[in-house]
């Protein structure tokens, strides 16, 4: 008998709403919106989302105050009493305009206060120049210093670095993004491919009973086990021109022209993550098409060997089409693992030698954390988003991949 | 015909265990040797000339690795256990009651294991920032995106197994949801809860991307990141970072030994629908 639900068992789903709220869907929702701005967290005028103009008081205060400063040194030393009078009057007259903006941050401002603020530079300038130029006897020490803050106060003004659309224009026109999607999808394809096929043949192997079949199983769960990044580390030590092993032997039996190649070609970066990932992957793969080989039942088998069925033809004909679902399901799920790949060539290859390997995942990282540009570095996580999506639609509805069941 | 057909399999299978076990074999030669016997003539030598441990006690006293295997651990096992906490009272809810949107849910849920964790980098990242919680343990919180949707989906299937007719009996002995969850359902489903345990440890000890991006400080490395800061821009010591390579897959082997069977149910029922 299933009940419904009361709120006394709602709160028992209440921690996983929260923690997939904050750390998925909350998530998922901003990087969508980064897209729609030029957004740089380091870059002062660009640090956060501003939708209309905005204008950074707290800096303008900042400005102001050193301003009163050096006029004080200014004051000093000016020849006449009418001189000072003059610079305290300027003083006076900045402090009153500036003091409310003190404890203030960035916030929005409107056009009135801009024409203000505006007016209020423009005449401090002129009385300043005026000032300057009716001393112009007098070496001011600080007199460079007080136009480069009234420079300063002229930037505080941040423009809104709402840019709509503009990120996704730039993207279909990005020809490293677009070499990046090929690259992903190369990648994506060739090892999902090996892997499927060795798999089968793995799974096939390990589905008999023979003696120390055990072995092969814990065997095989220890690539799968060993984290990427260690593993992708290991590699690129075997891999490595001078002295790594692989590299060695695949170059005495004449498969590439000298060790260095695996690392230092563009081709041979490409075979060597793809080596890897299917030395990586493969059992797992054989693991989960081994899953859908136990439940076909073996009078099945039994059957079709009285009727004199081959084994090539058994497996084609039963085998095959009893685990489409099962194969359906670990391709989709190799697949968009694959197409996400990132600790693997970050840590065996960098994305290199000169771009060849750069996936997507690796392009949007160096973009938002390398190069601080979360806006078009989350365009670019977006595309991924929405190519994973059409991989799985296209599994689920045009293959028929059946992930869950509904009740 | 059959002979063939053995001999065929069985050179497969070798084949298959050679070409899974040489890279740890290689580490494990090469993690001996002296750096002078690396580089040049004797690079390819099995067995080195003059064998050496400096190699591990370097890593592992100097270069941060006990450090690192330490806060794998923290990591780890902080992660393992509010998953396991939190799945569990999902998926006993979600395999025992009707609600509106149950299946919205389940889709929802199979759909964040799926879709690319750089999504939510950017906006962690600045998360992390703005509550001043970057080079913490707080990285376990976003681990969750990466271990709870496969806790979840494991659980419901374990949980579905245990027959309604045990906590209907429960109930009418005035149990309360909370005890015959966690005294009734959760000993029951021990195999699935031990799987999930498992699983949510390994994927946490494996995560590199947060770790490495939300981490920067040397003293919150965890294993993956840490052992490949060990790689300089100038110098590559390939004997240290052999050695750390097999300091840090020893834990991974040893659970695999033990935990076989969970682990394959594991991959199994998180990959399978039911």
């Amino acid at each position: 008998m299933i009940k419904r639900i009361t709120f006394k068992q709602f709160l028992f789903i209440l921690p996983l709403l929260l923690i997939l709220a904050v750390f998925s869907v909350f998530p998922i929702l901003s990087s969508f919106v980064y897209t729609a701005f030029d957004y740089r967290p380091t870059d002062p005028t660009r640090a956060s989302l501003f939708l209309s103009e905005s204008f950074n008081s707290g800096g303008f205060h900042e400005d102001g105050f050193f301003l009163t400063f050096f006029l004080g040194d200014v004051a000093f030393e000016v020849p006449t009493d009418e001189g000072a009078a003059e610079v305290a009057a300027i003083q006076q007259y900045v402090d009153d305009f500036i003091v409310r903006f003190y404890g203030e941050d960035v916030r929005r401002i409107t056009n009135s206060e801009i024409a203000e603020i505006n007016e209020f530079i423009d005449s401090l300038d002129v009385r300043l120049t005026a000032f300057y130029v009716r001393y112009s006897d007098t070496e001011f020490f600080r007199k460079d210093d007080t136009f480069t803050l009234i420079e300063s106060m002229r930037r505080r003004f941040i423009e809104p670095n709402f840019i709509g659309l503009e990120n996704y224009r730039s993207l279909i026109q990005d020809s490293r993004f677009l070499s990046a999607l090929r690259i992903t999808l190369t990648f994506t394809f060739i090892s999902v491919f090996f892997e499927l096929v060795l798999g089968m043949a793995l799974a096939l192997i390990m589905n008999r009973a023979i003696r120390g079949i055990g072995i092969v199983r814990t065997v095989a769960l220890i690539p799968w086990a060993i984290p990427t990044a260690v593993a992708a580390l290991m590699w690129s030590y075997l891999y490595d021109g001078s002295s790594g092993i692989v590299a060695h032997i695949f170059s005495q039996v004449g498969l590439i022209e000298s060790p260095q190649t695996m690392l230092l070609t563009a081709s041979g970066a490409m075979a060597s993550a793809i080596l890897a990932d299917v030395w990586k992957t493969t059992p797992y793969m054989a693991l989960l098409l081994l899953s859908g080989l136990q439940i076909i039942d073996s009078g099945l088998y039994e059957s079709a060997a009285i009727d004199g069925s081959g084994r090539i033809k058994t497996f084609t004909k039963i085998t095959l089409p009893l685990m489409k679902s099962s194969i359906l399901v670990a391709l989709l799920f190799r697949m968009l693992d694959a197409f996400r790949v990132y600790d693997l060539i970050a840590v065996l290859t960098g994305g290199g030698p000169g771009g060849a390997t750069e996936t997507l995942s690796i392009y949007a990282h160096r973009l938002m954390i390398g190069m601080n540009d979360f806006g078009y570095g989350s365009t670019v996580v977006i595309a991924m988003f929405v190519c994973v999506a059409i991989i799985a639609f296209f599994f689920v509805k045009v293959l028929g991949a059946e992930i869950f069941k509904n009740e | 015909m059959k002979k063939l057909v053995f001999a065929a399999v069985t050179v497969v299978i070798l084949g298959f265990l050679a070409i899974s076990i040489f890279p740890f074999f290689w580490m494990v030669v090469t993690s001996v040797k002296p750096s002078s016997e690396i580089f040049g003539a004797n690079a390819f030598r099995v067995i080195a000339e003059n064998p050496t441990l400096s190699n591990y006690t370097t890593v592992m006293f100097e270069k941060n690795m006990l450090r690192a295997i330490g806060n794998s651990m923290v990591v780890s096992s902080i992660t393992m256990l509010y998953v396991v906490i939190i799945a569990s009272m999902s998926a006993y809810i979600i395999s025992r009651f009707s609600f509106k949107g149950k299946n919205l849910l389940m889709g929802f849920i199979l759909s964040v294991s799926m879709f690319p964790q750089m999504i939510i980098v950017g906006p962690v990242f600045n998360m992390f920032h703005n509550f001043d919680m970057l080079n913490s343990y707080w990285v376990v919180l976003p681990y969750a995106t990466i271990t709870l949707p496969i806790a979840v989906w494991i659980m419901v299937t374990h949980f579905k197994r245990i027959p309604l007719s045990v906590e209907e009996a429960a109930q009418i002995d005035g149990c309360s949801v909370w005890r015959t969850l966690w005294q009734i359902i959760f000993p029951l489903a021990a195999p699935g809860v031990f799987t999930t345990a498992i699983m949510t440890f390994i994927a946490a000890w494996n995560e590199f991307l947060l770790a490495s991006t939300l981490n920067v400080n040397i003293r919150f490395h965890t294993v993956p990141v840490a052992i490949n800061s060990l790689r300089t821009q100038f110098a590559i010591l390939w004997g240290e970072i052999t050695a750390a390579a097999v300091v840090v897959i020893i834990p991974t082997l040893l659970i695999v030994l033990l935990f076989q069977k969970q682990i394959i149910s594991g991959i199994v029922s998180g990959a399978v629908k039911e």
